[in-house]
């Protein structure tokens, strides 16, 4: 009686001598068309819409010379700007009005929220907490079959 | 390796003598390509982009290819790699239900037929096996298919799969042994069937 390994390898040993006496397919008249076609359209490109190695050195350089000043910048203001907030006092700045504004409308949300929270019943919290995971569980059901119907399912010869 | 340098893509037609001989080189080299895009991608389509593609970078690289022995291979490995590349962005984009749903695939793997035959499709012109073969192929789920095409066709070690495919070493051994046993029937039936399919 053969092993299972004997199998596997028996079986190993056929499909390679099968599949390296294979001939190469052809390939497609058209791909010969095909590459020229695409190797013009992506030399008539102008340079800046082609992929950064391709652009000119002066174009490169001051691509990344804009880049290293603006980062620079970045920098530098957000100094500028941590340092003007600590030198601030919280009353008298006229500058941190819109801030304060900001804060209190943040607030006043969350106190809102809190609210309609606290008028909620917990009934109605496990309802909604129940039709999401429902809403989710479908959704992921719904995913996974159509998964395993488009694409795992294996392609019908000469399918395309 | 200079071949990783980038360099500008000129117009064909403003090169003629270049032109003639990317074609010549294109010519002796595409039925490679596009086989090797092929058996990967399993789709006629999706192989012609990808033989498309490798021919464009070959083109960049014209000036060291042309006189290099090692083009051919140099010219597998882009494929190879633009075809994994293909498939690995629509591999991602589903990877939460590949891994959901892969467990429970494998632990069912199906038998061998014994006795096995010592040779398969002998019966068939070499034209009749390729085009049993590559429909076998076709049939076999992408995780079965890609590891089997690179350990039978590209000579990739169980290890080097595993690593390319960033998967497991068992992963990659139980997807090509159950791709294995999954061609087997499918080749026995196109053999008895002169070649032509059978459901």
């Amino acid at each position: 009686m053969r092993e299972p390994f004997d199998e596997e390898q028996g079986l190993e040993q056929l499909l390679n001598r099968t599949l390296r006496e294979l001939p190469l397919r052809r390939a497609p008249p058209s791909l010969e068309a095909r590459v020229f076609a695409e190797l013009r359209r992506r030399a008539a490109l102008p340079w800046w819409r082609r992929s950064f190695a391709y652009w000119p050195l002066f174009a490169r350089a001051g691509f990344v010379a804009t880049c290293m000043a603006l980062v620079g910048l970045a920098f530098l203001e957000g100094a500028w700007a941590v340092a003007r907030l600590t030198a601030l006092s919280p009353s008298g700045a006229p500058s941190m009005f819109w801030a304060r504004q900001a804060l209190a409308a943040l607030a006043g949300a969350a106190k809102l929220a809190a609210l309609i929270v606290g008028a909620v019943t917990p009934a109605w919290l496990y309802a909604v907490i129940a039709v999401s995971a429902a809403l989710y569980a479908a959704l992921f059901g719904l995913g996974a079959a159509a998964y395993r119907t488009l694409y795992l399912s294996p392609t019908i010869a000469g399918d395309p | 390796m200079g071949l990783n340098e980038h360099t500008a893509v000129q117009t064909p037609s403003t090169e003629p003598s270049r032109s003639t001989e990317f074609t010549t080189f294109m010519r002796a080299y595409q039925d490679m390509v596009f086989s090797t895009a092929a058996r990967l991608a399993g789709n006629d389509s999706q192989a012609q982009d990808i033989a498309q593609e490798t021919f464009i970078r070959a083109y960049e690289h014209f000036d060291e290819l042309r006189s290099s022995p090692a083009a051919g291979g140099w010219l597998k490995t882009v494929s190879t790699n633009l075809a994994l590349n293909h498939l690995g962005r629509y591999r991602r984009r589903w990877r939460l239900f590949s891994e959901m749903t892969a467990g429970a695939a494998e632990e069912d793997p199906p038998e061998v037929q014994l006795p096995l035959p010592d040779r398969l499709l002998e019966d068939l012109g070499k034209e009749q096996q390729r085009a049993a073969i590559d429909a076998a192929l076709r049939r076999l789920p992408e995780h079965q298919r890609v590891p089997l095409v690179l350990y039978h066709f590209e000579d990739l070690s169980y290890q080097e799969i595993a690593e390319r495919l960033r998967v497991s070493l068992a992963k990659v051994k139980t997807d090509i042994r159950r791709a294995r046993a999954a061609m087997l029937p499918m080749l026995r039936s196109a053999g008895h069937a002169g070649g032509e399919w059978q459901d």
